[in-house]
């Protein structure tokens, strides 16, 4: 009896020891994230946490902050400008994303058909650097050459005999601008992506396609974009979560003129917040536009069907 | 029909140049018009026209920027900010990445998701609260805000910690026989295994740093602590000016925008080497 009961406790103690023993040599990996793990505590979840709390209340930074329960939600809703912004967010984000993932690949194939190494290399590289730049050096340099007076574009058209075009004066042309601006900052960093991925394509494959007959535009279609899928997914999924983000390109670029055409739903967050001290509205437009966010990319990886990401 | 195949594929092929020079000149032509501007005289740089030499030969639009609009100081705010939050990124990073790396230690699926999750939040997203936290921790205003804003990502945990797997096991695995802790085998056998993840991550980070607007100005009221971004933004696209009564002509303009990508420039080269493998590696998540 004696003895069977210290079995059990041995037995019992065993795992015990074991798991405990586990994580002491644990110990070391924990210390190491730590400091992670207190950033991502503090400073992602407790606001995204708080943010709920906030956006049920009128919100003051000194005082009392009255519960209003749902109000805020209905104030957004019913707020015009709110619908402008999403309105804007959809024109102006759907066209960066189409034409910005069509334009990188037709560059890369284009780039690839050229077969002198330093001169695809050089153009490789020019293409990427408005990428490096930030939007207010963009944002900056094309305001300045898109200027009717004397602006470099405005130059050019004169050039061919035509008038200067207030670009940022015309809340369309303003549109287009914000929408090609986007496309020519980011265009090199997808087709550097797309290269490394052409890169990679296995020379069998081409083989196989000439044997079959094919010429260099069925290789094209056949072998070299099929082959690009992966990374199509890569910029896909990049670029549509980029979208809702839309905020530095047009805090830099808008202007009172045309901010009615472009107000993008983060600039909405952020006049709302900062500017008219709505900060419960605010964080309450915020959280809707997370919740769109995050179901856009569920809903965009099963479309595409990505596990690896 | 074989000489036409050959003629019409060098039809193409001047075609796909053109086009491509096409392409290469809209991101030149600013860029070098931007440089010449900055060069220009004040009366110069205000010329219409199709400017690709300086108009009247001066630095007047650096000395503008540099003493007169006192960009020095924003310059240094930028400088610090981006060095010193790029170094706590990179480390944080590797800790972790490392960390993470380590097969089956209890807890490691629940940190795992926290930072999986939290590369689904995008900080725009939270801007907001993100403030709020700041200000109840009494950081508002300070440049150490901005240093530990993005103190540390999901995607360059990811990116770390798909290095360190890379990392052969037999070395690790002599490394335990000889008595290594975790610390030692990461920082004297891992960290110098990683140096180009290491350089991937510290690279995103400096650029993204340096051209990062957003955190400025949302958490920096005070102009004396601006970083370059945001005391150029005013000055490039807004045309106020610490000093007022100044006119801002052109090459002040272009002069501070050379200023803000002087040091990508300077980065550019080792950049391409490293951020195509970056950007495979911290996007696959198994």
């Amino acid at each position: 009896m004696e003895l069977l009961r210290s079995q059990t406790i041995t037995a019992r103690r065993q795992p015990l020891a074991a798991s405990l023993s586990k994580w002491r040599r644990a110990v070391p990996l924990y210390m190491m994230l730590l400091p992670t793990i207190a950033y991502f505590l503090i400073l992602t979840y407790y606001p995204l946490v708080h943010s709920v709390l906030i956006s049920m209340q009128n919100f003051n930074l000194i005082g009392n902050r009255p519960f209003v329960g749902l109000q805020n939600y209905r104030n957004v809703l019913s707020d015009p400008n709110f619908w402008t912004s999403f309105r804007n967010t959809l024109v102006l984000g759907g066209s960066i994303l189409v034409i910005g993932f069509v334009a990188p690949i037709i560059i890369a194939l284009s780039l690839n058909e050229v077969l002198q190494q330093w001169m695809k290399r050089t153009l490789q590289m020019v293409i990427y650097i408005p990428h490096l730049f930030s939007w207010v050096v963009v944002g900056g340099l094309w305001i300045q050459r898109l200027n009717p007076d004397g602006g470099l574009v405005n130059a050019v058209l004169h050039v061919f005999g035509l008038r200067p075009v207030q670009f940022m004066s015309d809340p369309n042309l303003a549109r287009w601008v914000i929408i090609l601006v986007s496309v020519w900052k980011d265009v090199g960093f997808n087709t550097v992506l797309y290269l490394a991925a052409i890169v990679g394509i296995n020379p069998e494959l081409y083989n196989a396609a000439r044997v079959d007959g094919a010429n260099r535009w069925h290789e094209v279609w056949h072998v070299t974009l099929p082959s690009l899928t992966r990374t199509m997914q890569v910029v896909a999924l990049l670029s549509i979560m980029g979208v809702l983000r839309l905020f530095d390109q047009i805090y830099v670029m808008r202007n009172a003129v045309i901010e009615p055409k472009v107000d993008v739903l983060m600039t909405y967050v952020y006049d709302q917040g900062f500017t008219q001290m709505n900060i419960g509205q605010a964080t309450a437009s915020a959280l809707l536009i997370l919740l769109a966010t995050l179901l856009l990319t569920l809903f965009t990886r099963r479309l595409v069907q990505f596990d690896a990401m | 029909m074989r000489e036409r195949m050959t003629s019409s594929r060098a039809a193409f092929t001047a075609l796909n140049l053109l086009f491509l020079a096409l392409i290469a000149a809209t991101m030149i032509v600013p860029l070098w018009n931007a440089v010449v501007v900055s060069l220009s005289s004040n009366l110069g740089s205000m010329q219409p026209g199709i400017q690709m030499w300086p108009q009247g030969f001066s630095v007047i639009g650096y000395q503008t920027i540099w003493n007169v609009l006192d960009l020095w100081q924003p310059f240094e705010n930028s400088v610090i900010v981006s060095v010193f939050g790029t170094a706590v990124h990179v480390l944080l990073s590797a800790f972790a990445g490392y960390a993470l790396a380590q097969p089956n230690f209890p807890g490691r699926r629940i940190v795992t998701g926290l930072v999986l999750v939290s590369m689904m939040i995008p900080f725009e997203a939270i801007m907001i609260p993100f403030y709020v936290t700041m200000q109840e921790l009494g950081l508002l205003n300070t440049l150490m805000a901005l240093i530990l804003s993005g103190a540390v990502s999901g995607f360059s945990i990811l990116l770390m910690r798909n290095f360190f797997r890379s990392i052969p096991g037999d070395i690790l695995e002599a490394a335990k026989v000889d008595g290594a802790g975790h610390f030692w085998s990461m920082w004297r056998i891992c960290m110098p295994l990683s140096k180009a993840g290491l350089a991937t991550v510290a690279l995103f980070e400096f650029v993204g740093r340096w051209n990062n607007l957003l955190s400025t100005v949302l958490l920096i009221n005070d102009s004396s602590k601006d970083t370059l971004q945001v005391a150029l933004n005013g000055l490039v696209n807004h045309g106020s000016s610490t000093s007022s009564g100044n006119l801002i002509t052109t090459n002040v303009k272009m002069a501070g925008i050379i200023i803000a990508i002087l040091p990508l420039i300077l980065a550019y080269p080792f950049v391409q080497k490293y951020f195509v493998k970056g950007i495979f590696l911290g996007s696959s998540k198994e």
